[in-house]
């Protein structure tokens, strides 16, 4: 691979970076001096972590290790979505797993399987970047889709409650809170698409490019990276949805407020 | 056999630690036009929620034209209730959409003929088709009430539960919607502290909060 080694030295000459933040941080006194260096601490302990573990997984190129980091992952990304929301560990906790694995797994198959031209799903190289790429967009569609979906019911909950009372079923009368988390979570990966290349160059793209890859080639890679992205957001905010409405309503079709930690205090 | 349009026994509602309705009981007639009173916290609009199946009582049935509610039963027995809260959410649409959107559910879909009373219901309330066209957020409240009622009087259920459906209203419209519901041939439970209401009730019903008692 054509690309220039970061030594442990100079990558100490990258952390003097933070001296311009820090500096700032401090001369304003800014109360988030402590919350910032524990995330610079954290993200390098994570990273590193991440990298001697990644090196084994590239190294033994095993369907199985690479399965099982694209489930853990999935895990973290399920966990932290159901605390980015507030809801019950309980009853979320399987329905977006199952959206997520979904999600992540349909276009990371047919990336790999298809669209690559020799690679395989024993390809840790391309199985664990691009799955990775596909979750964290799924995670951040998941956020804002289940999350609107709840929330808007619950705060419009009198005119939902009028559309049972006229007869709706349950899916008649979702549909629209459907439509309207659907639109919400879907917009971000809509507009970078719109304005991707123009306002800032992609990150799978500049990976490519740095691996040492024509810009040619880049670009593709990028197209189908933004594809797989927005049929896996797309993909896991409606079985997101779809799976939890059996324990997000009651048997009456009524929402149920145990979904929410906020309402358990 | 001939059951009662509403047969409500030993309700016990509990929410939120609180006990809304203990022990009531009451039974409506097919036909027979009940006016639910009492000071505001009694329970009245609970127990609306109850029949409809939005708040699940602790002890005691609701059985509608003899059908126990139940999780199962609920969603073909609300194919014979029409429902109108004090201050209906009618989303953030037209008048036209709110009116029309019931009549797209499948349950509805065969009653979309219905419609073609809608221009007679607006002159009976003292609108005018000019609403139609209007958004719903620009409608006062007592225009909002008379929405409401029409939306659900144009679905022609065998059983209407009306919560307060003059609050808003003037002398004159709550005449008009006094007369137009004279001759609704259909149960009714109404919860209103209006004397004209009460005109058209064959029994008032007046529910107190849990320890205060209930009187018919």
């Amino acid at each position: 691979m054509n690309i220039q080694e970061i030594t442990m030295v100079r990558l100490a000459v990258g952390y003097g970076l933070l001296i311009f933040p820090f500096a700032l941080l401090l001369w304003y006194r800014i109360p988030i001096v402590g919350r910032t260096g524990l995330a610079v601490i954290r993200m390098t302990i994570q990273l590193l972590f991440v990298g001697l573990y990644l090196q084994v997984v590239f190294q033994q190129n095993s369907i199985w290790l690479n399965l099982a980091w694209l489930l853990i992952m999935i895990l973290v990304a399920d966990l932290s979505i159901i605390h980015g929301c507030e809801f019950r560990l309980r009853i979320f906790l399987f329905p977006l797993f199952f959206a997520l694995i979904a999600g992540t797994s349909i276009p990371l198959v047919v990336f790999v399987g298809l669209v690559l031209k020799d690679a395989s799903m024993t390809d840790a190289q391309y199985v664990i970047p691009i799955g990775g790429m596909i979750l964290g967009n799924c995670l951040r569609a998941d956020i804002i889709g289940v999350r609107g979906f709840y929330e808007s019911i619950r705060k419009s909950e009198k005119a939902y409650l009028h559309t049972l009372a006229q007869g709706a079923t349950q899916s008649e009368a979702i549909r629209p809170f459907i439509a309207q988390a659907y639109q919400s979570a879907l917009a971000p990966t809509i507009a970078t698409m719109s304005t991707i290349g123009l306002v800032s160059l992609p990150g799978m793209m500049t990976g490519v490019i740095l691996g040492g890859a024509a810009p040619w080639t880049a670009i593709r890679y990028q197209i189908a990276i933004m594809l797989s992205i927005f049929s896996g957001t797309a993909i896991t905010i409606i079985l997101g949805i779809w799976l939890t409405t059996r324990s997000g309503f009651n048997v009456y079709g009524v929402l149920n407020r145990s979904l929410f930690v906020k309402d358990q205090r | 056999m001939s059951h009662a349009a509403i047969d409500i026994s030993n309700l016990r509602v509990q929410i939120d630690g609180q006990t809304i309705l203990h022990d009531f009981s009451l039974a409506v007639d097919p036909g027979q036009k009940i006016a639910l009173t009492g000071s505001s916290g009694g329970g009245k609009s609970t127990l609306l929620r109850c029949i409809l199946g939005f708040v699940e009582p602790q002890e005691g049935q609701i059985l509608i034209s003899g059908h126990l509610l139940t999780g199962h039963s609920v969603w073909s027995l609300r194919h014979r209730m029409g429902y109108v809260a004090q201050e209906p959410d009618l989303g953030s649409t037209t008048v036209q959409e709110v009116l029309h959107r019931p009549f797209l559910y499948q349950a509805n879909l065969h009653l979309a003929g219905n419609l073609d009373r809608l221009p007679d219901w607006l002159k009976r309330f003292g609108l005018n088709e000019g609403i139609l066209s209007k958004q719903v957020g620009s409608l006062s409240g007592g225009e909002k009430q008379r929405i409401g009622l029409i939306s659900a009087l144009l679905l022609e259920r065998e059983i209407l539960l009306l919560d307060e459906i003059s609050s808003a209203l003037d002398k004159e419209n709550r005449q008009a919607v006094v007369e137009a519901l004279k001759n609704v041939q259909a149960t009714m439970v109404i919860i209103t502290h209006d004397e004209a209401i009460f005109e058209l009730a064959d029994n008032v019903v007046k529910i107190q909060p849990v320890g205060e008692g209930a009187g018919v």
